[in-house]
């Protein structure tokens, strides 16, 4: 016949077991708090190896303006005492990773919290920010990878690039700017954070961005060339072209697209005669097609520089006899 | 309690088998000591100013990627990836830091070796932007520091040491409460590595033909052109191909302060000096140009710029104020240069007998200031609303000393001596240009309900020049100007003939002395209507109105709509005003199928006032007196162009553009990009220029695999292509009392002798289809726009040109720690090519003989065929990097960095062969070829050393 008397041991390791659940439970159930950075170090000191020597880390712990600096991880993350009840319960932290689940509202809300403002006035409904990016696609605090600002990727550009493929493809076209050979970077340009134009411009308009490194062609010149004053863009592609100078076309198609006069010779048929190489197909000269007095068909309309070779100020020029900017 | 989860390269590494929260004995302590590397630091400033990075082509992120990576990751997720869904890249390991009895900890690192050149690496496109030489190479180094007991740090970085593509960083500071940053970088601009430059004194003011040439500086009789031209093609060819190059030289230096918890200020300056040449354009000879020669613009330029700003931020109020200067200084701002072309003068110009020198006025100083104030305060308790304002206004500012019309003293204009070489001879000895502008941004957001938030935005710009230039000699009251030095007079006369009362001559306004309604009250019919007499000033004004919402359909859905009114209202332009109605609507899926959607698709139609094709009145001659009517006077100067062409820029148009990005996770350690975007821009009411559509289409692939920390490998893929069309209408003639007899195969009879068919003509079954007879009643209308019957611009000489672009790039590379050995492998190919096509009619335009085409004509057409040769690029780039360390200090890495380019490009086509194309009458010389071939390998042995 079985005993029926409780083994006590039993009874104490189903109690302690039961307290422990309850104790979980109600850390998890009562409201957060901070529990300090040694806390969380204590399950992700493999995190912590890279993120103490992040800007973020060594501001915190070194000089930190306020209490909630001070609290290093919690800072970011919010208090920690749910979370390390419950680690896997991703309700109770607040993460920055897809997996993690935060909202991204959430996730902006916590990094602007002490970010707004400044570069990040505009944020709120710009491009970026409509498009549903989080502040953590584009930076990674917890590393530190890239020249400065805490970027995801190794450097500004190969941030852009993770979803800008296209414009980043087209810097290797044959006119670019030197963003490949590490010169400039798309935030030279532009303001991933958001701006008062629809780009993210730096500036109030294309042309004033423009100016920033092309100062020279500021001007105001004597003679004005229209589409030039207004949009640098009218004419240059500038994120890379198949045509010289970052054209959108080539010449002298490019400018014909606006100029047909009554005289002379921008509105005229060019074509593949008036290269140079058309002269030497039609020599030596003087030949029975081509007799002594007769012209070759080459123009300096077409060859090299096209139009350029004669309207070399095209920008705008400053010379009283410039007003078809040849001076 | 620590209850820490396994990691999951834990799980798949039986070596960290162990017990739980091993990981808790790394204290903080020992954590602030493991310093990294020093990386570039942050230089980066989003909102303001350029100069972001410093780095070079072989650094192209400022430091050595040569680094190894750390095996264990970022902790316990291995793979981790952003909101996105894109993986994040796994870290560098980590190095510990030297400690000093000061206090101050460090690292240190330096690559440097040899680097070794093969091929043509002299080509123009190979050196563009980057500087590769044999020898001696400190290929970058880095300093790290930081006393954490001040929260004091100091970074230095650079690379490229001593030559022309070499960057310096220097970041010091406290942390959360001041920064100085210094920086110099230099960036080359290689133009031309076939540049056969006829002068000395290139990059100088003044360029003087070189001695032993055989050349003159304006050739007189018994020279000729012919001469000149064997001459100048004979120096030429004796003349070694040089490189036309700049190198911009910039550096700064710029403070940041956190004055306190709301509070920050920054101030910066900066100053890039750039200095070289690069080709450039001059012309002799009258005004369509003949005597064209390829010159090297001299460049000296160094602009000053300084900016400084506050910005106080709380939770609900932040605002920003900048204030900004720029100088431009131009060292070398007038270029003369020796002319070797011979140079007929022209009629109405004497007093001199040759052009010696051309002269250029090359871009003027100018000063630019900006001021700005924007602020943003949000009223959560209206609606979760935010209110958001900019003002901004900028003045730009030049006033440089005009240039004189010529150089050469004594020339005379229809007989005056107006000392043309002087400023006398001008309306105003300085510029006095001076364009401002303004900025008012007005945006308020509210969220009425979750997931609803409306937006609204206005937004006025504008701008106004009080630039003025009249051109007008007050010294003889002679209106115009003098162009390519003299060697053409473009004087806005009165005609000579019976237009005019008897006496009449082309100086019978100068009694006027310059005084427009004066000249206007004598009321003489003028020579020519397309005379430049004054300088436009151009204005616009530029207003946006919108709204849009974005609706949260589900916690990971949302779409959006935005609408917007665009209106530009321009002063001087064809179209006083232009709007255009915007509608986007977005969708951003982040959960489709594990992976994130983002689409936008973009409808905007513009349109706008009736289009004046001839606003211009007021600034030309045709201003000055009343319309010819006398019979055989040619009318076609006062119709300036076609009534039928439109300017792209003003030009009704509407654009569709669709984008959509797809980013997915094919595996854990797989990740996966899609990208399209169309875009299509149709020009609906445009008969001539830019018509029809200009398409762009756009996709993109990418892949990443990051099985484990010390492995990663990347592919993507991009194709564009892209179609703009346009049509011309080359223009006849419009002559008073003259009639012209519109032949069917487009061809134009004129006049009397023009009247009848040929027998050819009528051989071939031409026939007459329409005259018209330009008279005073009708030249306005007859001559404006193209039309079957209008001679000036007729529909037999319509001619159109469709442009097709197609680029394919492509990459693949890897990063592969081999734990003997770091490998870095990476290869881009590029392909672009422009097609040309074009529609013309021979026998409209005159190529050919109507009815009786000559075979100088028949061959001149197979030159025409049916377009300009394809315009092709390819180009590869392989990048090679093994780094094999030797001990804790110190590795060796292999540097190989091949390159190889083919450049095709019509309008180069022949230079080479022919540098001064034989053109009787119309000399020029072309004295770069463009772009050349190349293939060409950097390979460099370096040493790397970390302590």
């Amino acid at each position: 016949m079985r005993s029926t008397t409780l083994n006590p041991l039993r009874w104490l390791a189903w109690l302690a077991a039961l307290l422990t659940a309850w104790a979980s439970a109600a850390a998890a159930a009562a409201p957060a708090a901070y529990i300090g950075e040694q806390a969380c170090i204590g399950c992700h000191g493999q995190e912590n190896k890279h993120f103490s020597d992040t800007l973020h880390a060594k501001a915190f712990r070194q000089n930190p303006r306020n209490d909630r600096e001070g609290r290093v991880c919690e800072a970011c993350h919010g208090p920690g005492s749910q979370h390390a009840a419950s680690p896997k319960d991703k309700t109770l932290l607040i993460g920055f990773t897809k997996n993690w689940g935060t909202p991204v509202d959430k996730m902006n809300e916590q990094c602007l919290s002490c970010h707004q403002g400044g570069n990040r006035l505009h944020w709120p409904g710009s491009t970026h920010a409509g498009n549903k990016l989080a502040c953590s696609d584009c930076h990674n605090p917890m590393e530190k990878l890239p020249a400065g600002s805490l970027l995801a990727r190794h450097s500004i550009n190969d941030t852009c690039a993770t979803c800008h493929r296209q414009q980043r493809s087209e810097f290797n076209k044959r006119s670019h700017m030197p963003l490949p050979e590490g010169k400039i970077t798309c935030v030279d340009c532009h303001n991933p954070h958001g701006s008062a134009t629809k780009p993210l411009l730096k500036a109030e308009n294309t042309n004033n961005l423009c100016y920033s490194c092309h100062a020279e062609k500021r001007g105001p010149f004597l003679w004005e060339h229209a589409p030039v004053r207004e949009n640098c863009a009218n004419c240059h592609s500038p994120h890379g072209s198949n045509h010289d100078k970052l054209l959108v076309a080539a010449r002298p198609y490019l400018c014909q697209q606006c100029h047909s006069p009554s005289i002379g010779h921008p509105g005229n048929f060019w074509n593949n005669s008036n290269t140079a190489a058309s002269v030497t197909k039609e020599g030596p000269f003087p030949n029975a097609l081509f007799p002594a007095g007769a012209n070759s068909t080459m123009s300096q309309r077409v060859v090299n520089r096209s139009c350029q070779n004669c309207h070399s100020q095209i920008h705008g020029s400053n010379h009283p006899a410039g007003a078809r900017w040849q001076r | 309690m620590c209850r820490c989860p396994p990691s999951r390269r834990a799980a798949r590494l039986a070596a960290l088998a162990g017990p739980p929260c091993r990981r808790a004995a790394l204290a903080p302590l020992v954590a602030l000591a493991l310093a990294q590397w020093a990386m570039a630091p942050a230089q980066a400033d989003s909102g303001v100013a350029v100069d972001t990075a410093q780095a070079n082509a072989l650094n192209p992120a400022g430091l050595s990627s040569a680094r190894p990576k750390d095996p264990d990751g970022l902790g316990l997720s291995l793979n981790s990836r952003s909101p996105t869904g894109l993986l994040y890249p796994e870290p560098w390991a980590l190095r510990p830091a030297n400690m000093t009895d000061s206090g101050w900890d460090y690292n240190a690192s330096a690559e440097f070796g040899w680097l070794h050149l093969n091929g043509g690496f002299g080509a123009s496109k190979y050196r563009e932007y980057k500087d590769l030489r044999d020898g001696l190479t400190l290929h970058n180094f880095a300093l790290q520091a930081e006393k954490p007991a001040d929260a004091r740090f100091f970074e230095l970085y650079g690379g490229g040491v001593g030559r022309e593509d070499q960057y310096f960083s220097l970041s010091t500071g406290r942390y959360n409460a001041w920064r100085v940053k210094a920086f110099y970088s230099e960036t080359p601009h290689v133009f031309t590595s076939t540049y056969r430059s006829l002068w000395n004194g290139v990059g100088s003011a003044n360029l003087t033909l070189k001695p032993g040439t055989g050349l003159t500086a304006g050739p007189t009789a018994p020279a000729t052109v012919l001469i000149t031209e064997a001459a100048v093609r004979a120096a030429v060819a004796a003349t070694p191909d040089t490189t036309l190059s700049l190198v911009r030289k910039k550096g700064g230096v710029r403070l940041d302060a956190t004055l306190s918890e709301h509070w920050k200020a920054y101030a910066a300056y900066t100053n890039e000096n750039r200095e070289g040449a690069r080709p450039f354009g001059m012309v002799f000879g009258g005004g369509g140009g003949a005597g064209s020669m390829e010159i090297p613009e001299s460049i000296d330029y160094n602009t000053h710029d300084l900016y400084a700003g506050v910005q106080w931020a709380t939770a609900r109020t932040q605002v920003n104020l900048q204030a900004s200067a720029s100088f431009f200084r131009n060292h070398v701002p007038t270029q003369s240069i020796d002319n070797a072309w011979f140079v007929a003068v022209p009629g109405g110009v004497t007093g001199v007998t040759s052009f010696p020198q051309g002269q250029f006025a090359l871009y003027p100083d100018n000063d630019a200031y900006s001021l700005k104030l924007e602020g943003a305060h949000a009223m959560p308790e209206f609606f979760r609303s935010r209110v958001t304002a900019l003002l901004h206004a900028t003045s730009t500012r030049q006033n440089d000393p005009l240039l004189p019309m010529v150089v050469q003293p004594g020339l005379l204009v229809n007989g005056l001596n107006g000392q043309w070489n002087t400023t006398a001879s001008l309306s105003k000895t300085t510029a006095g240009a001076r364009i401002d502008s303004r900025l008012a941004d007005l945006g308020l957001a509210l969220a009425p309900t979750d997931g609803l938030d409306l937006r609204a935005k206005l937004r006025h710009y504008e701008t106004s020049n009080d630039t003025a230039y009249w051109a007008c000699n007050p010294l003889t009251g002679q209106w115009g100007r003098l162009i390519n030095n003299g060697s053409a007079a473009v004087t806005a006369n009165p005609a000579v003939s019976a237009a005019n009362p008897p006496g009449t001559t082309a100086n019978s306004w100068n009694a006027a002395a310059c005084n427009l309604g004066a000249v206007q009250a004598m009321n003489l019919v003028p020579a020519a209507g397309n005379i430049n007499i004054r300088n436009i000033p151009y204005e616009y004004t530029q207003d946006n109105v919108g709204a849009s919402g974005d609706w949260r359909l589900t916690m990971r859905q949302n779409l959006s709509l935005a609408l917007e009114r665009e209106t530009f209202r321009r002063t001087h332009r064809e179209r006083d005003r232009t709007w255009e109605d915007k509608l986007k609507l977005g969708y951003v899926h982040r959960d489709l199928a594990g992976g994130t959607l983002r689409a936008s698709f973009e409808n905007a139609r513009r349109r706008g006032s009736t289009y004046n094709s001839d606003p211009y009145e007021e600034f030309y001659s045709s201003s000055m007196g009343p319309l010819p009517s006398l019979t055989g006077a040619n009318v076609s100067s006062w119709i300036h162009t076609n009534d039928l062409h439109r300017k792209f820029d003003l030009a009704d148009r509407d654009t569709r553009v669709l984008n959509l990005r797809f980013n997915h996770a094919l595996r854990e350690d797989v990740d996966l990009g899609l990208a399209w975007q169309w875009k299509d821009a149709n020009y609906p009411n445009s008969q001539f220029g830019r018509k029809g559509h200009w398409r762009q289409n756009s996709l993109n692939a990418d892949i990443t695999w990051q099985p484990q920390p010390e492995l990663s490998v990347y592919g993507f893929a991009t194709r564009q292509t892209g179609s703009i069309r346009q049509a011309g209408d080359q223009a006849g003639g419009c002559a008073l009392g003259t009639t012209y007899y519109f032949r069917s195969d487009g061809s134009i009879g004129t006049g009397a002798a023009g009247a009848n068919l040929t027998a050819a003509q009528v051989a071939a079954g031409i026939t007459t289809v329409a005259t018209s007879t330009v008279t005073v009643a009708n030249w306005e209308t007859l001559c404006a726009g193209t039309a079957s019957d209008n001679p000036l611009f007729n529909t037999g000489r319509v001619w159109t040109v469709r442009q097709d672009d197609s680029n394919t790039t492509a990459g693949v590379g890897l990063k592969w720690d081999l734990k003997r050995a770091l490998l870095d492998l990476n290869y881009t190919y590029t392909l672009g090519r422009t097609r040309f096509a074009y529609t013309f009619n021979p026998a409209g335009l005159g190529t050919v003989t109507s009815g009786a085409p000559t075979p100088t004509q028949q061959f001149v057409l197979s030159l025409i065929g049916d377009g300009l040769p394809d315009q092709v690029i390819r180009t590869h780039v392989i990048d090679a990097s093994l780094l094999v360390p030797v001990n804790k200090l110190a590795s060796v890495r292999l540097l190989v960095r091949h390159e190889t380019g083919k450049y095709r490009d019509p309008h180069y086509d022949g230079v080479a062969e022919n540098r001064v194309p034989f053109a009787t009458g119309n000399p020029a010389a072309f004295l770069d070829t463009g772009a050349q071939d190349f293939r060409a390998t950097a390979v460099g042995v370096l040493f790397q050393l970390n302590w």
